[in-house]
């Protein structure tokens, strides 16, 4: 009987095929045997420019021609391999350092193994999806060898060997490959190939088939920065040393299994979710479930179990006798933890002694309440499905800086401050901690495991100087991921080729014109902030003859430059926002369109989407018309010019008549909307005022209100409510629309009994009519500004609004809360907002204007664009704050006089510190007890009353809504580095 | 029912061939000792696709192929006695779920149910609703299922198990009787079979390694003593498949694995399904890498799982009538014998046997020549021990 397996000696071709056997696991629980058969080849090229033998046999595309070959062919050359040479990293060294390979001053040729490739892929995602960036880009010239293909470099895994080994020796064989290959072109300088590797193991075997290979460090040594680039290199290479000097207990319970947590979580004994730190104290976190409609508290860090900010993580529900309230203590670790030191952290428990302390205070105030039921059900983290570090900015800790590593170069460990609060401190290694004390810098977190209570990171970048602008500025933009590098080329050629000379064509018959109306005639003038130049929205009124007006609200036609599914439309579709800073905004959409081609500009015709009202005098629509049109704005006003113009009553001329009549319709429909229960909420905005030459922040202004704000406002709400129900109309699956959700009523709990404790007024919110009524009952006829803080406080308690596609909700469902619309999406800012844009096509298409692009139709991929940018808003909005925050602090120390004197309003109170909110400046502060005086004074805590009453070196009594003078201070921690705006508290009124 | 199509044999040629097979020592046609199985060869691992899979050729050209698939499976929970709590599940070790079997008999809380297994069976030529092919499927499963041990061997935890499909295929005609050579090759497919290496523990959703390499075996084997001093011992004390023999008698003799021909003049003929089980001696299992103790007696443990006696063709075979009262040599022309003789003359040709005339056997199988069968199978190193060392040696590359 002949076997009816291929063999080698009767098959001639069976040299070139081999199988590769796994098992798949499927989401549905299917566990499959998989084998898939390798055809393996000789023409795939080793892509050097040395190599001629390989550009013979290559493939070649269509036309004929071999793709161009990756690697130079005078690689550099290192202080041990002289001639040049190439690189080629295994696994791990991606996986540990792909920050060292980011780096513009080494790391060129670089021969990326496929199998390294494929299980990169499987280790970590963004890892592979940075390397895949890199091996696009050209210049650093990293080419993807497909050694798992190539018959010389395949190698069957052996009897015995672990998966893990016969990948080293693929690697190593490959390596072995490119060497004998190499040599056997004709060039003078063969390049050496170098294998990179941390593995001790591999690096051995490597050594023993006389393969040159070098350890990560070993390698970077033989670089010219290598102190920089050696910091980049984490420190967990030599982890084995480290276990061995620690055998201590471990601090943190282990998280269970994958396994475990899912069998959990499908049982619903566990539950899933994202992990979010109280910015108040960063020892207690929550996290929401679906199982429960209140989020479950975690407290302390043995339950918090090395969870950290924005992590997906399973928890388990405690038992109900370690149920607790959510803390009123201000806890901020740089306070708690500020004498530690980042060496010898190691000795015992896991919480501190200051912690301990700080808990005893918490379980004494629980005790102490009466009332039981207050406790809140708290979960423990028992693993962590996914981790969503990300790269953190921060400063390095002074303090935990050792006198001796501010002049040496020795290895030194430090703490670092993350930015942002939520992160617990980072242990980083670094060997120049005098250059980097005092700079902004970027740091990764590698690991976190369950014998360090710090997480330990590796340095990145540095970005600067602290404070200066800058440095600061780029924080912010890394801090809340803005995409604020440069347009590629390939984005750029997606721009018309005339670029500033485009012009609306002059002929009627260009397609161009196709479809459009000549709006030229109409007298159309834009009302926008001081110095805007992106232009989004224009706007005229006319009268008709049967009594009625003619309204026309015109915006920019960014869909007619940003075609679907091009690369503009793909980086756009990331951006999602325009982020505006106060000195700085990062657009959408490149300048040439954003400022110039796409702005509606005064006196030069431009391409816009118009939508046409007729509107009765007393505001209701008559009936409404979209068109795309050509138009030619008269006047760029801005709000102040325009309301200087509308109160002149010298003023007679078309145009200021017809903004009058505009102003006039827009009052009604503002009225229409209170009456249907509109919100009008409040948060504090100011303005910083720059000098003109420096940029330099001078003062803060609160923004004054114009009635010509209100103008624009009401007609871009009143043309995205018409564009919103036009879209759903047409596609009532797949229309991009904005909703804002009613606010559960347990988020208005809290702010209710404060007001009712405090004011003895009543807070409805039934309904959004029914909160904005009590909203404006709420007035302290002594303090006029105690509407807006309960307004500001309101705004808190609020649900974000977001964009949607229309077939994921039912249609109650679309209902906009704030503006008591029933549908609602934004269309009136295209150049600034990509949900806009998406508005534009859909409207376009539902007018007939063009065919609608398969991805403006495509549910999947129009709820992936909703859910980026709604992130991407949100991070945009906390980066202009974060950017307004940062300059009110410059403002206050160029205000000279260091300190300065204003109102404040308590916002929150604590038994250790109150929220102070001060309108001038926009700014929030906390004041701490132990600020108040020294020695730091008793205090007495009621938190039914709200009060805080203090004795001994200070008598005071504090409590909610009270108006207290405050001293504003811009100061810097000097033990942190840290500067930020302090508040002393003067008195109370 | 008929184990095979007809066979065209005069009666003569039969009663040959009973008496043949009757003598001491029997001659077998084909020149067999009567204990001899037929030449076979065998091979593993011919379906890259399933878990395992063998195929066997007979010298006659008979030829089966087996392949195993395995998919995970939910069990059916029964409320009350099985209700499972999270808890209790995930604390207790689940380390005895890699299917190490009988040695800790004690605490083994596995259990498997009949219908883990799946098994088909196909025969070119016949329906697979044919009375024949069921037979064949029922006993094939029988053996396989008749004790339960094989079933707890696809369990995984409480809340899951793997469910076995087995697809038993003829590739040629069925040339003879082809329930040994099913048997065989399901055995060797059964030996071959590997189940990927669960990871998770207790009562958890199973979660498995995705490398096959470290798939264990379905039946784990001992690890072979790697020092080359020892002879390569063959035989192992672990447990194994079970295989179905066929065993026929003719007058005192025992026959196995009769060929078609031999088959039709068969008294008796069985299938016996025999398992072979871990040595008695209570040790741990782990322990017998350490037991270098290359003893064959101790080595296996027969034992036997089922007995069905198979209807041998020779029942349909037409009796053989001698000369003598045969017409058409001329007995009985004369009507004058009385009918008192005919009567007596029919009563001699069913009950004496006439040398040289087949007459077919009559009435059940004696107890005693199934007692002497079954002995003769379960036999210390008989045929079984042979079949079973020999299937061992096949490579299960």
């Amino acid at each position: 009987m002949a076997s009816l397996k291929r063999s080698v000696d009767s098959d001639p071709f069976a040299a070139n095929i081999s199988s590769k056997v796994y098992v798949r696991s499927t989401k549905s629980g299917k566990v499959q045997k998989i084998v898939r058969e390798v055809y393996l080849r000789q023409d795939i090229p080793c892509s050097s420019r040395l190599c001629t033998s390989c550009l013979d046999t290559a493939p070649r595309d269509a036309a004929g021609r071999p793709t161009p070959f990756v690697l130079s062919e005078a690689p550099a050359g290192t202080s041990v391999f002289r001639q040049g040479h190439y690189l080629v990293p295994d696994t791990n060294a991606f996986l540990t350092a792909m920050d060292l390979f980011e780096q513009s001053s080494a790391f060129y040729d670089v021969i990326v193994l496929q199998i390294v490739l494929e299980e990169l892929r499987n280790r970590s995602l963004p890892l592979y999806n940075r390397l895949i960036s890199l091996t696009k880009s050209e210049e650093k010239r990293f080419y993807v060898f497909f050694n798992e293909f190539r018959l010389e470099t395949h190698i069957a895994r052996q009897e015995g060997e672990s998966v893990n080994d016969r990948n080293d020796r693929a690697v190593r064989k490959a390596v072995a490959w490119y060497g004998q290959h190499l040599a056997r072109t004709k060039a003078k300088q063969v390049p050496a190939v170098v294998m990179l590797s941390n593995d001790r193991d591999n690096l051995r075997k490597a050594k023993q088939e006389s393969i040159p290979a070098c350890s990560l460090a070993e390698y970077v040594k033989q670089l010219k920065d290598a102190d920089t680039l050696l910091d980049m290199i984490p420190e967990d290479q030599d982890q084995e040393v480290v276990k061995e000097k620690r055998p201590g207990e471990p601090f943190y319970p282990e998280y269970f299994t994958m396994s475990k947590m899912m069998t959990g979580v499908k049982s619903g004994l566990l539950h899933q979710g994202i992990f979010n730190v109280s910015p108040y104290n960063y020892l207690e976190g929550s996290i929401r479930v679906p199982a429960f409609p209140k989020p479950l508290l975690i407290l302390g860090r043995e339950n918090i179990n090395r969870a950290i900010d924005g992590d997906v993580v399973v928890v388990e529900v405690l038992p109900k006798d370690q149920w607790k309230e959510p803390s009123t203590q201000v806890i901020e670790e740089d306070a708690i933890t500020k004498d530690e030191n980042a060496d010898a952290e190691e000795t015992g428990d896991i919480v501190s002694e200051k912690e301990r302390k700080a808990l005893q205070e918490e379980v004494k105030r629980t005790h102490n309440k009466t009332t039981e039921g207050h406790a809140q059900p708290t979960a423990k983290v028992v693993g962590v499905v996914k981790r969503n570090w990300r790269q953190y900015v921060g400063h390095i800790d002074q303090s935990s800086v050792s006198q001796s590593a501010q002049q040496g170069r020795k290895q030194d460990t430090v703490f670092v401050i993350p930015m942002d609060k939520k992160i617990p401190r980072i242990r980083l290694r670094t060997r120049q901690v005098a250059e980097l004390v005092g700079k902004r810098i970027l740091i990764t977190i590698d690991a976190w495991d369950r014998g360090s209570r710090h997480p330990t990171g590796h340095f990145v970048r540095s970005l600067g100087e602290v404070e200066t602008k800058a440095a600061e500025t780029e924080a912010l933009l890394l801090e809340y991921d803005v995409q604020y590098r440069p347009f590629p080329k390939t984005v750029l050629d997606c721009l018309p080729k005339e670029g500033h000379d485009w012009k609306v064509p002059e002929s009627l018959e260009d397609p161009g014109w196709k479809d459009r109306e000549d709006l030229r005639g109409l007298l159309i003038c834009s009302i926008d902030p001081v110095g805007c130049q992106d232009i989004d929205d224009a706007l005229h009124s006319r009268p008709l003859p049967n009594g009625n007006t003619e309204v026309g609200v015109h915006i920019a036609d960014v869909s007619h430059f940003v075609k679907p599914n091009n690369a503009m439309d793909a980086e756009a579709s990331i951006r999602g926002t325009t982020v505006y800073m106060v000195d700085k905004r990062i657009d959408m959409l490149p300048m040439l369109l954003g400022t110039d081609l796409c702005s509606l500009k005064p006196y030069v015709e431009r391409y816009a989407f118009s939508i046409l009202w007729e509107l009765s005098p007393e505001a209701d629509i008559v009936n409404v018309r979209f068109t795309k049109s050509v138009i030619k704005s008269r006047e760029a006003f801005s709000y102040e010019q325009a309301q200087l113009r509308v109160d002149d009553n010298s003023q007679q001329d078309e145009l200021t008549t017809s903004i009058r009549t505009l102003l006039a319709l827009s009052k009604k429909l503002k009225q229409k909307r209170l009456d249907a229960g509109a919100l009008s909420l409040s948060s504090p905005e100011v303005k910083v005022q720059m000098e003109s030459e420096t940029s330099d922040p001078i003062d803060v202004k609160t923004k004054v209100l114009l009635d010509t704000m209100s103008l624009v406002e009401e007609f871009m709400l009143l043309a995205n409510v018409s564009v919103a129900r036009r879209i759903y109309e047409a596609f009532p699956q797949t229309a991009i629309l904005r909703r804002h959700g009613a606010p559960p009523k347990t988020n208005f709990d809290e702010l209710a009994n404060q007001l009712r404790v405090k004011r003895g007024l009543d807070l409805s919110v039934e309904s959004s009519r029914a909160l904005a009524d009590s909203l404006d009952a709420c007035v302290d006829p002594k303090e006029p500004f105690f509407n807006t803080l309960v307004r500001i406080m309101a705004t808190r308690c609020m649900m974000a609004a977001e964009y949607f596609c229309s077939g994921t909700q039912a249609y109650p469902e679309f209902r906009h809360y704030g503006l008591a619309s029933e549908i609602y999406t934004h269309f009136t800012s295209p150049i600034r907002r990509y949900a806009d844009l998406m508005a534009h096509r859909q409207l376009a298409a539902a007018i007939g204007y063009e065919a609608i692009h398969p991805t403006t139709r495509s549910r999947g991929r129009l709820e992936a664009v909703c859910k980026n940018i709604n992130v991407r808003h949100r991070n945009a909005q906390l980066a202009g704050r974060a950017s307004i925050a940062y300059y009110v602090g410059q403002a206050l120390r160029s205000l000279k006089a260091t300190t300065t004197e204003e109102d404040g309003f308590v916002l929150k109170i604590f038994s250790n510190g109150l929220v102070v909110l001060v309108p001038r400046f926009g700014i929030e502060g906390l004041i701490r007890l132990r600020d108040l005086a020294d020695p730091e004074p008793a205090a007495e805590f009621d938190a039914e009353s709200y009060t805080l009453r203090t004795s001994g070196s200070r008598d005071l009594a504090v409590e909610l809504f009270q108006k207290v003078r405050v001293r504003v201070a811009d100061q810097k921690d000097e033990a942190t580095g840290k500067r930020g705006v302090k508040m002393e508290l003067v008195s109370v009124y | 029912m008929a184990s095979s199509q007809h066979v065209l044999l005069s009666p003569a040629e039969l009663a040959y061939l009973h008496a043949s097979l009757s003598l001491t020592p029997p001659i077998r046609p084909d020149g067999r000792s009567p204990t001899q199985f037929r030449p076979l060869v065998a091979e593993t691992g011919i379906l890259p696709g399933t878990n395992g899979s063998a195929r066997i050729c007979f010298a006659d050209g008979t030829e089966a192929i087996v392949g195993v698939k395995a998919e995970v499976e939910r069990t059916a929970q029964r409320p009350g006695e099985d209700t499972i709590f999270l808890e209790e599940g995930g604390v207790e070790g689940g380390d005895d779920a890699d299917g190490d079997g009988e040695a800790r008999e004690g605490v083994d809380k596995r259990k498997g149910d009949a219908a883990w297994v799946e098994m088909t069976v196909e025969i070119p030529g016949l329906r697979d609703d044919d009375s024949g092919t069921a037979f064949l499927s029922a006993m094939l499963s029988e053996a396989l299922l008749s004790d339960g041990e094989f079933a707890k061997r696809l369990w995984i935890n409480r809340r899951f198990h793997w469910k076995l499909y087995l697809d038993i295929i003829l590739i040629s005609p069925p040339l003879s009787y082809p329930l040994p050579l099913l048997s065989l090759t399901s055995h060797l497919a059964l030996l071959s079979t590997r189940l990927p290496r669960l990871k998770s523990e207790g009562d958890e959703d199973p979660f498995f390694d995705d490398d096959w390499a470290a798939a264990p075996y379905l039946y784990p084997r001992t690890t072979p003593t790697t020092t080359s001093s020892t002879s390569p011992t063959t035989t192992t004390a672990a447990t194994r498949p079970p295989i179905t023999l066929l065993v026929m008698a003719v007058g005192n003799n025992i026959i196995f694995d009769p060929s078609k021909e031999e088959l039709t003049v068969a008294d008796v003929a069985l299938a016996v399904s025999v398992t072979s089980t871990a040595s008695s001696t209570s040790k741990p299992h782990t322990d017998n890498a350490d037991l270098k103790e290359p003893d064959t007696e101790a080595g296996r443990n027969l034992r036997l799982l089922s007995i069905r006696t198979i209807d041998p063709p020779s029942r349909l075979t037409p009796p053989g009538v001698a000369n003598a009262a045969n017409a058409a040599y001329g007995a009985n022309n004369g009507a004058a014998t009385g009918a008192t003789q005919k009567m007596l003359e029919a009563q001699t040709a069913e009950t004496e046997a006439v040398e040289g005339v087949w007459k077919a056997p009559r009435g059940g199988a004696k107890r005693r020549v199934l007692g002497a069968l079954v002995q003769k199978v379960l036999e210390r190193g008989g045929v079984v021990d042979e079949v079973l060392d020999a299937l061992e040696a096949v490579d299960l590359g």
